[in-house]
């Protein structure tokens, strides 16, 4: 089967395939769910490196998870956002502190932007993680799921087991603290014209 | 959702969340190659059952494991005791009466000599 002939075909189905051993199913959730786990843990943790080594882990307890994986209880992506926050947690309470590496931020693929637009896109991106590090775990994790990685809050809420209105609260509270952090920076960033 | 999410949030952070999604780290095909190669080697069992379980292993699993083992178990005993000590609650005392075990020639006495 090709790499990517599984594009319709939803991850809990996947999943058990995967379970029975075909191949064509490890490649495509390989495919479909590995960009995803790395871009959340990266946003999470402000460090490359260490977002890889979280990416791998949570795949790897996917893998291990697939032939206990009760139907219909939690979608895959569920279940990964919170593994992955999990696993992120556990480094942060490690080391205390992540920190923005520069040149871990990748070229944007779209050949199109000017070179000062690719810039200033990623300036903003740059600033945006830095901001986004100096927030409480929780407040970052409910901000990024709703606005980065665009979930909405009944999913939000699940992910991080606990209700609706609490994750109103902290994406609330973490957007507000953003942006304070941000404002002295619009100008710089390009935004004058904007506001 | 760049300028609606910018027009909803009202705050200005809709152009540096539009940023970060354009920008999202992408793994590297070394990370790729590590999740797959994790994927392969758990599903592996999966693939290849192992041959090497005994006739006993085998059976035990396709009987159902444990659970099936005990209430097979359960019912082998309880047949053997009931065979071997039958309960005197369960037989009246009028039944017992006649609950002899007498051997042939003894039954055919009994009978006046006729059968």
């Amino acid at each position: 089967m090709p790499f990517d002939a599984n594009d319709d075909v939803p991850d809990e189905a996947l999943l058990v395939l995967f379970a029975n051993g075909d191949s064509a199913a490890a490649r495509a959730l390989t495919r479909r769910l590995t960009p995803r786990v790395m871009a959340h843990a990266y946003r999470l943790l402000g460090n490359r490196a260490e977002a890889e080594d979280v990416a791998q882990e949570a795949m790897l307890r996917l893998w291990k998870q697939a032939r206990d994986w009760r139907q219909g209880e939690a979608k895959v992506t569920t279940w990964l956002y919170r593994v992955v926050a999990n696993l992120c947690i556990d480094r942060q309470r490690r080391t205390r502190g992540g920190s923005v590496a520069l040149d871990a931020i990748p070229e944007p693929a779209d050949g199109r932007a000017s070179a000062d637009e690719t810039l200033q896109e990623r300036a903003r991106a740059e600033a945006l993680q830095a901001a986004l590090n100096d927030l409480p775990e929780r407040q970052r994790q409910a901000v990024v799921l709703r606005h980065i990685e665009g979930l909405a809050n009944p999913e939000i809420a699940e992910i991080m087991e606990i209700t609706i209105e609490a994750v109103e609260s902290l994406t609330s509270r973490g957007k507000r603290a953003l942006s304070a952090a941000l404002a002295g920076r619009q100008e710089e960033l390009g935004y004058v014209d904007e506001r | 959702m760049s300028m609606s999410d910018k027009q909803r949030t009202g705050d200005g952070l809709g152009g540096f969340f539009e940023a970060a999604r354009g920008h999202a780290p992408t793994p590297s095909p070394d990370l790729l190659a590590r999740v797959l190669a994790d994927a392969e080697a758990t599903q592996q069992p999966a693939r290849l059952p192992s041959t090497s379980e005994g006739l006993v292993v085998r059976l035990y699993r396709l009987l159902g494991g444990w659970p099936a083992m005990a209430g097979l178990a359960t019912a082998a005993l309880t047949g053997i005791w009931i065979g071997t000590a039958l309960p005197e609650g369960l037989i009246g005392t009028a039944e017992a009466a006649y609950l002899v075990d007498i051997t042939p020639e003894m039954a055919f006495d009994l009978a006046g000599g006729e059968f």
